[in-house]
């Protein structure tokens, strides 16, 4: 069967190209190289993340995979893509291209661009590696590869104290919150015998799963190892120390302390990369644990455990965590000054967002209104990327020019830099929710999901989040732009050509997106993400996995 | 019970002991070389708690190394192999683990010196005053 290249080249080259960064060194010593060789290598890798997104969408229209090393499916590390993968994949391609773009704005003064580039390569090769990867071990050297480089380029300027006890903080909680998840990989292969995504979706269905394919005991048998012990005691243990590591990831309610300080004391290119796609690696990874690997009809769930059900205790935890993390982020975001930790809080708000729509698809709660849900929480994620991108970049260019990040101390400094302006009250709406802005349909389609799952509750909470979250947005445009000018920076405050140009790409994509959202892109979108949540896509899933080796008949 | 489970329970157990002691440390303890050796000694835990489970223990008797040695190859070696040797897989994924965890390690370390010659401590609470 095919083995589809593009899919497995993505990752290493980046990685190869970030590590050839210190060996470059040795020989070029000239800084706009390094900014080039980041640009290229990001552009290239947006090409293949193209290319995978059209064969996945358009070209097969079924997941695809890859094998490394052409060590068929449950012995070797395997690739597998659908349409939530590939969307995701698009998206940090898309996204980590602007971000370079800005870096080579916003870092060109700056000593040791060469490691930057290096952890900022590296970060995205591990981005698109989670989102690739078919393999739950795999999954977890990729979460741990985007750890080590956030952490390096939280810390990135090494002589502030804050930057350091930022990185430390960081540093330390990730590593026992990964190592937390690598137990649970231990837990998950003791009892499955397998690491592989597709080989464990199939056993935990097993008895229940051979009514809708009868051929399914037969597919990984050969190959897969047996396990021991009691399942849904292992499997409940698994889960919860796999998310803790998770929502860690996505800095959701027990594990968010971090983010506020991590996110602002990083470089602010990296800072839109980190609060844009790396917190969404760990939303992605519970959709894949939750509805891939321990989804529907699994032995934790209610169809086979008969009536009672702990994927629906896991799921309303998870609604609940979201719940909290949205109301703490906007209620602790109305009182911070500085810009960047007011984004960041809103970060966790919307990651709270993300999350109550993941924990939607209890038991008895209707495929559509599941397949709404990942809907909205796919577009959710890529509207509050592409935000939270361009906020970073515009509060960048506020700290540029006036020195602080205070928005105090910035009052009326708005009024003189009128393009970076328009693009902050725009990505300001955008992310509150105003139509006809992209944020306006996602947090519509989450709203409605909850609504048609019964949880009116939660959709209050998602409303009032949404009032008290106004509040921290406006006291950004109140303090910026509302006040006179600032004599001392009349004259000084200047906007660059590159900088606005960045800034202006990304509210055409967020226009776009409103527009496209209105002209039927809801349902284009929905048609390929929804797979993740049915049968249908679940067999495909396996079946591309299986289909890359062929037992003679 | 025969002496080979109960030792499997006693490790077991005292692995368990292990992690809790180590999150305490992670989360407890003030200073920040403490907390790195707690979580060297989590990491190491997670790591033989993954050996033990391809031990298959106390389900096959005495364990043996995962290589065929035997010359002749007949159903009675075969089966005496696969009923007694441990599973590679897990060895292989914390062979992984290590070498993640040194690189962590090694980053966290550094960090601590910085750290430590940017407050002067490594102690948490006194380089918050």
């Amino acid at each position: 069967m095919m083995i589809y290249t593009p899919l497995g080249i993505v990752p290493l080259m980046l990685t190869f190209a970030a590590f050839a960064i210190p060996l470059l060194t040795l020989i070029i010593k000239k800084k706009w190289f390094y900014h080039l060789y980041a640009l290229l290598f990001s552009v290239v890798a947006l090409c293949y993340t193209a290319e995978n997104f059209w064969l996945v969408v358009y070209g097969v229209k079924q997941p695809i995979s890859y094998l490394f090393g052409g060590w068929i499916a449950p012995l070797g590390i395997v690739y597998t893509v659908d349409g939530l993968g590939a969307v995701l994949g698009l998206l940090i391609g898309i996204d980590m291209v602007l971000i370079v773009l800005y870096s080579i704005w916003y870092m060109r003064g700056e000593e040791g661009i060469e490691w930057y580039y290096t952890l900022l390569l590296l970060l995205e090769s591990a981005m698109i590696g989670i989102v690739y990867t078919g393999d739950i071990f795999n999954l977890f050297v990729m979460i741990e590869l985007l750890a080590i480089s956030a952490y390096g380029l939280v810390g990135f300027y090494r002589h502030k104290r804050e930057a350091i006890e930022a990185a430390i903080k960081y540093a330390l909680i990730g590593a026992t919150a990964t190592t937390m998840f690598f137990l649970s990989i231990v837990y998950i292969y003791g009892t499955y015998g397998t690491v592989n995504m597709a080989d464990l979706a199939l056993k935990t269905r097993l008895p229940w799963i051979t009514q809708y394919i009868p051929q399914a005991t037969m597919y990984f048998a050969h190959l897969s190892g047996t396990g021991y012990g009691n399942p849904i005691v292992a499997t409940a243990i698994a889960i919860a120390l796999a998310l803790w590591a998770f929502t860690f990831k996505a800095a959701v309610f027990p594990n968010y302390f971090w983010l506020p300080d991590a996110h602002p004391e990083a470089p602010t290119p990296v800072s839109a990369a980190l609060s844009g796609l790396v917190v969404k690696m760990g939303a992605y990874a519970t959709i894949r644990l939750l509805y891939t690997i321990f989804g529907v009809g699994s032995l934790i769930d209610a169809s086979a455990a008969g009536g009672w059900s702990l994927r629906d205790v896991i799921l309303f935890i998870i609604l609940l965590l979201g719940a909290i993390s949205a109301m703490i982020g906007s209620l602790v975001m109305i009182i911070q000054n500085d810009i960047k930790r007011i984004l960041a809080y809103s970060t966790i708000d919307h990651l709270g967002v993300i999350f109550m729509g993941i924990g939607v698809a209890m038991h008895g709660v209707s495929q559509a209104v599941v397949a709404i849900a990942l809907t909205g929480v796919v577009l959710h994620m890529i509207n509050h990327s592409f935000g939270k991108t361009m906020l970073f970049m515009a509060s960048g260019i506020y700290i540029k020019n006036s020195g602080t990040r205070d928005i105090t101390r910035m009052r009326g400094i708005g009024r003189l830099l009128p393009v970076t302006s328009l693009v902050m009250v725009v990505g300001l709406l955008h992310l509150l929710g105003v139509p006809p802005f992209g944020g306006f349909f996602s947090k519509l389609l989450i709203y409605n999901a909850l609504i048609g799952a019964g949880q009116v509750a939660f959709a209050l909470i998602l409303i009032l989040s949404t009032a008290i979250s106004m509040l921290g947005y406006m006291r950004i445009i109140v303090n910026l732009i509302l006040p006179p000018r600032p004599p001392e920076l009349i004259g000084k405050a200047r906007e660059s050509i590159p900088a606005t140009t960045i800034l202006s790409v990304l509210t055409a994509i967020i226009i776009i997106i409103g527009i496209y959202c209105l002209t039927g892109g809801i349902n284009t979108l929905q048609a390929i993400v929804e797979p993740s949540t049915t049968l249908k896509g679940l067999v495909q899933y396996i079946d591309s996995t299986f289909s890359t080796y062929m037992l003679p008949k | 019970m025969n002496l080979s489970l109960m030792t499997a329970y006693v490790v077991v157990i005292s692995l368990y002991v292990n992690l809790g002691i180590a999150l305490y440390g992670v989360f407890a303890r003030p200073s920040l070389v403490k907390k790195l050796l707690a979580i060297t000694i989590l990491s190491d835990t997670a790591n033989a708690f993954a050996v033990l489970v391809g031990y298959r223990w106390p389900a096959s008797g005495t364990p043996k190394p995962p290589v065929y040695t035997n010359t002749t190859f007949n159903n009675q070696t075969l089966h005496y192999y696969v009923s007694h040797a441990v599973d590679p897989l897990p060895q292989a994924l914390v062979l992984t683990a290590i070498v993640i965890g040194l690189a962590v390690t090694v980053f966290i370390a550094f960090i601590i010196i910085q750290y430590y010659r940017l407050h002067g401590t490594v102690d948490v609470r006194k380089a918050r005053r």
